[in-house]
C-alpha cells in the first residue's frame, strides 16, 4: 500500500522522540547528556532569539558555514571540471594525476586542518581551502570519467564539421559528460559541506554550524549538539533538493542525458 | 492411452492494478500427457511464457488453476524442473555445485548427491568440466548445464523457457539434437516453450499454437513423424506448413496491434 | 606437463604486469617529489614552510625505523579500526539483509538510513564525547558509524538487485525461507556488499582519524600524531602523518578489500562496480 510507505517512517521517528521526551522527563536517561526534544528546539530557539533585533546568532552560524561551502565548492568546481575534462581528453595527463588522486582524495580534510592552521592560521582561508580540495577530487573524477566515455563518433563528427580542437573542448566535451559531471558535482558539493562543517571544528574561531557545534560540546549543551546536527541534516538537503536539482533539470534532464 | 499429468483448467492470467488490468492469459484449456515433448508456440506477446510460469508455480492464475498428477499447483516445487532462457545458473558455484544444488534440497547425502550430478552431466557431455566457474562457459555449455541441474532430482515434468534462444544458430541445432537424445534418454514429461516453428516441428509429439495476446489456445498439431527427424523430410515439412499457417495470421494480428 | 608449463608462464606474465603497473603507479609521485625538491632547494618557497621530501623522508625514517613511534601510532589506530570495522560489518550485513528481506522494516528504517547517511560522521563525534567520554570508545564508535551506513545501505541494494531467475531457479529446485536465503540471494548479492565493504573501510579510516584528532584523552593514534605535532609546529612530521594516512587508506583498499574482491567475485566472473 502506497500510504504505508511514508506512514511507517513517520511512527518511526515520532515515537522514537516520544520516548526519548518520556526518558529523558522520567531521568532515565540523563538529560544533560540526552538532551530530549523540547529541549533542542528550547535551545535552538534561544540561540536564534538571543542578540535579535541585531541579528540571530544561529542563522549568522548557518551563514557563515553556507558562505564558506559556496566559495570552497566553486572553487573546486571549476578547477575540478577543469582537471577533469584535461585528463579525460589526455591519456598521459590522466596516467600523472590519477594516483595522485587515488592516493590523496581520501585523506580526511580534517586531518589536513592543522598544516593549513600553521600556513593559513584559523578562519576562513583554511576553511575555504580545504573545503575547496575535498570538493575538487570526486569533480575531477566523474568529470574525467564522463569525458573518456564520450563517444568518439560524435567528436569525429564534429571535426569534420569544422570544429577546433580547442573549441570541441568546451562545445563538445562539456555536454557530452555533463551526466558524469552532474554526479560529480553532487558528491563533490556534498563532500565540500561535510568538509567545512569538519574542519570547523577545529579551525574555526567564532561563526559556523561546525563552530557551533564543537563550542556546545565542550560545554556539554547536548541540546545545541543534537539541534546542529538535525540543522546539518536540513540545511544540506535544502541544498541538494533546492539548487543542485534545479540545475540538474535545467540542464542535464532537458538534454536527455540521464533519465529523470 | 497415456493418462494426462498436466491439467491446465479454464486458466485466464492479468496483471496489473484494479483499473490497468492487462490479459495475458484468456480461459486456456488444456492437457499434457506422461512422457510426451509438447511445444508452445504463439506469436510475441501471446502469453507461451506466462503459462509456463503458471505451471511452474512462480505465479498464480486469476482464474481457473493447474493440477499436476491431481493436486493443484500453488508454488514452485522439485516435481516441475525448470530451464531458462537466460541459464540462471549461480556463478558463485562451479558446475559440479549448480547440478548438485537440487539434490541437495531434497534429501540426498553430499556424496549421493555428487554421484548422481556427475552422471547428469556425463549426460549432457560435460564431464571434465565439473570443476569449472559457469562464466567459463559457452552459452551452449551454461544450457547444457541448465539442463542438468533440472533433470538431476528427478522432477516429472521439465519446463523450458525458449532455451535455446540466446545461442547461435549451429549451436541451436545441435542443442536440439541433443535435447532429444536426453527426453529419449530420460523419458520425461516436457513443456517446451519456442517462438520457431523449425525447433518447434522438429522436437514435438504436439504443437500448441497460441492466439495473438490474450493467449488462448489456436489449435494443437499432432507430430507424428518418427525421429530422428530429417529437418527436409516430406511429411515433416508439410507439418511445418500447418503450424506455420496457423501462426501466421497470428502474427499478423498482433504486428496489427503493435502498428 | 604441457599445463604445468603454459600456468607457469602465465604466472610470470602476470607478475611482469603487475610490476609495470605498479612502476606506473608510483612514477608521479618520483616526478612530483623530485619538482616539489627543486622548488624548495633553490629557494623559490622557504624551507620553513613547505619542507623538501628529503627532510620528511628522513623524518619518516626516523619515526618508522629510529624510535619506532609511527608504528605505536598506527598499531594503536588499526586496534581501533579492527574492532569498528568489524562490529560495522556484522551489524550492517545482518540490518541491510533485514531490511531488504522484510518489507515492513525496509519502508520504516529506508527513508530514514538515507537522511541520516547524509550527516558527516564526524558531526556525530561532539556526540560521543559527550556521551562516551574522550578516550578510545569514541573513536572505536566514529569508526563503526562510517562503515556502518555504507555496508547497509549496500547490502539493501545487492540483495533487490538479485537476479530474479536464479531466485526462481532455486525455488523450482526447493529452496525456501532462510535457505533461501543464505544459499542463494546472499552470495548474489556479493558485488553490492563487496561495494559497501570498500565504501565502508575508506569511510571508516577517514573517520577514525577525524575521530582520534578531536579526543582529547588518547594518546597515540595517527590522527593524535597530526594534532600533536601542532603544538610543535612540526610541519614535518604534519606531513609524514598525512602520508601514512594516504598510503593506509590506499592499502586498506588495495590489498584487503582487492584480495576479498579476487577470491569471491572476480573467480566467479561476476562484474565488480569500480
Amino acid at each position: 500500500m502506497k500510504v504505508r510507505r511514508w506512514i511507517l517512517p513517520i511512527v518511526l521517528v515520532a515515537s522514537f522522540l516520544g520516548i526519548w521526551e518520556l526518558a529523558a522527563h522520567l531521568r532515565w536517561i540523563n538529560p544533560s547528556l540526552f538532551a530530549p526534544p523540547s529541549a533542542i528546539v528550547r535551545d535552538l530557539l534561544r540561540l536564534h532569539t538571543r542578540r535579535l533585533p541585531d541579528y540571530s546568532v544561529l542563522l549568522t552560524h548557518i551563514g557563515a558555514s553556507l558562505r564558506r561551502m559556496f566559495l570552497a565548492a566553486s572553487i573546486g568546481t571549476i578547477a575540478g571540471v577543469a582537471t577533469g575534462i584535461l585528463m579525460g581528453a589526455s591519456r598521459i595527463v590522466s596516467r600523472f594525476f590519477d594516483p595522485i588522486i587515488t592516493i590523496l582524495m581520501p585523506i580526511p580534510g580534517i586531518a589536513q586542518a592543522p598544516l593549513f592552521i600553521v600556513w593559513l592560521g584559523f578562519g576562513d582561508p583554511t576553511i575555504v581551502t580545504i573545503g575547496a580540495i575535498a570538493t575538487f577530487f570526486p569533480i575531477a573524477f566523474n568529470t574525467a570519467a564522463g569525458v573518456r566515455s564520450i563517444d568518439p563518433q560524435i567528436v569525429r563528427a564534429a571535426r569534420i564539421m569544422g570544429v577546433s580542437k580547442t573549441a570541441s573542448l568546451a562545445r563538445i566535451y562539456l555536454p557530452s559528460a555533463a551526466g558524469h559531471i552532474m554526479a560529480g558535482i553532487k558528491l563533490g558539493w556534498a563532500r565540500g559541506w561535510r568538509t567545512v562543517i569538519a574542519v570547523e571544528f577545529v579551525a574555526a574561531a567564532s561563526w559556523g554550524l561546525g563552530y557551533m557545534i564543537w563550542d556546545a560540546s565542550e560545554y556539554i549543551r547536548s541540546g545545541v549538539v543534537y539541534g546542529g546536527i538535525l540543522l546539518l541534516m536540513l540545511v544540506y538537503f535544502a541544498i541538494e533538493r533546492l539548487l543542485l536539482e534545479t540545475v540538474e533539470r535545467l540542464t542535464v534532464r532537458r538534454w536527455g542525458m540521464i533519465r529523470s | 492411452m497415456t493418462q494426462e499429468i498436466i491439467q491446465i483448467d479454464g486458466v485466464s492470467k492479468s496483471f496489473g492494478k484494479a483499473d490497468r488490468q492487462v490479459a495475458a492469459l484468456n480461459e486456456v484449456s488444456l492437457a499434457f500427457r506422461d512422457g510426451e515433448f509438447a511445444v508452445l508456440i504463439g506469436p510475441s506477446g501471446c502469453g507461451k511464457s506466462t503459462l509456463l510460469y503458471l505451471i511452474a508455480g512462480f505465479e498464480s492464475p486469476t482464474t481457473g488453476e493447474i493440477r499436476l498428477d491431481g493436486k493443484k499447483i500453488q508454488k514452485p516445487g522439485p516435481d516441475r524442473g525448470f530451464v531458462f532462457q537466460d541459464y540462471a545458473l549461480f556463478p558463485w558455484k562451479t558446475v559440479l555445485g549448480n547440478v548438485m544444488f537440487g539434490l541437495l534440497r531434497n534429501g540426498y547425502s553430499h556424496r549421493d548427491a555428487k554421484t548422481v550430478a556427475m552422471e547428469h552431466i556425463r549426460m549432457v557431455h560435460l564431464q571434465g568440466f565439473e570443476r569449472a566457474f559457469p562464466h567459463t562457459l559457452s552459452g551452449g555449455m551454461k544450457q547444457r548445464v541448465g539442463i542438468a541441474r533440472a533433470l538431476a532430482y528427478n522432477p516429472k515434468v521439465l519446463l523450458m523457457d525458449e532455451p535455446f534462444g540466446a545461442l547461435d544458430a549451429q549451436t541451436r541445432k545441435l542443442m536440439q539434437q541433443e535435447m532429444v537424445s536426453i527426453w529419449e534418454a530420460t523419458q520425461k514429461t516436457v513443456v517446451f516453450v519456442t517462438h520457431s516453428v523449425i525447433e518447434a516441428v522438429y522436437l514435438a509429439d504436439r504443437v500448441v499454437v497460441m492466439t495473438a495476446h490474450p493467449g488462448s489456445v489456436k489449435g494443437i498439431i499432432d507430430v507424428d513423424v518418427p525421429r530422428p527427424r530429417q529437418y527436409t523430410e516430406e511429411h515433416y515439412l508439410h507439418i511445418r506448413q500447418d503450424v506455420l499457417a496457423l501462426l501466421e495470421d497470428e502474427v499478423a494480428k498482433s504486428a496489427k496491434a503493435l502498428a | 606437463m604441457m599445463n604445468r608449463r603454459i600456468f607457469t608462464q602465465d604466472a610470470a606474465a602476470r607478475w611482469r604486469t603487475r610490476f609495470v603497473a605498479a612502476l606506473q603507479f608510483v612514477l608521479p609521485f618520483l616526478i612530483l617529489g623530485v619538482l616539489w625538491e627543486l622548488i624548495v632547494r633553490t629557494g623559490v618557497v622557504s624551507q620553513t614552510s613547505l619542507p623538501p621530501p628529503s627532510r620528511i623522508a628522513c623524518k619518516f625514517w626516523e619515526l618508522c625505523v629510529g624510535d619506532h613511534l609511527l608504528w605505536r601510532h598506527l598499531a594503536r589506530s588499526m586496534y581501533r579500526l579492527s574492532i569498528g570495522y568489524a562490529l560495522a560489518m556484522g551489524s550492517g550485513l545482518l540490518f541491510g539483509s533485514l531490511l531488504a528481506m522484510n518489507r515492513i522494516l525496509g519502508d520504516m528504517f529506508s527513508p530514514i538510513l538515507s537522511l541520516l547517511i547524509s550527516v558527516p560522521t564526524i558531526a556525530w563525534v561532539p556526540v560521543f564525547l559527550i556521551t562516551m567520554g574522550l578516550g578510545d570508545r569514541t573513536v572505536i564508535a566514529a569508526v563503526f558509524l562510517g562503515g556502518f551506513f555504507a555496508i547497509t545501505y549496500n547490502t539493501i541494494r545487492g540483495i533487490e538487485m538479485v537476479d530474479v531467475s536464479q531466485v526462481r531457479a532455486a525455488r523450482t529446485m526447493g529452496a525456501r525461507g532462510p535457505k533461501l536465503f543464505t544459499a542463494v540471494l546472499l552470495p548474489a548479492s556479493s558485488v553490492s556488499v563487496l561495494t559497501g565493504l570498500r565504501l565502508g573501510i575508506g569511510y571508516s579510516w577517514r573517520a577514525l582519524v577525524g575521530g582520534e584528532m578531536l579526543s582529547a584523552m588518547i594518546q597515540w593514534g595517527i590522527g593524535k600524531m597530526i594534532y600533536q605535532a601542532r603544538f610543535w609546529n612540526d610541519i614535518v612530521v604534519m606531513f609524514v602523518g598525512l602520508l601514512v594516512i594516504g598510503l593506509t587508506g590506499f592499502l586498506l583498499d588495495r590489498l584487503l578489500i582487492r584480495w576479498l574482491e579476487r577470491v569471491t567475485v572476480e573467480r566467479w566472473g561476476m562484474v565488480t562496480e569500480r
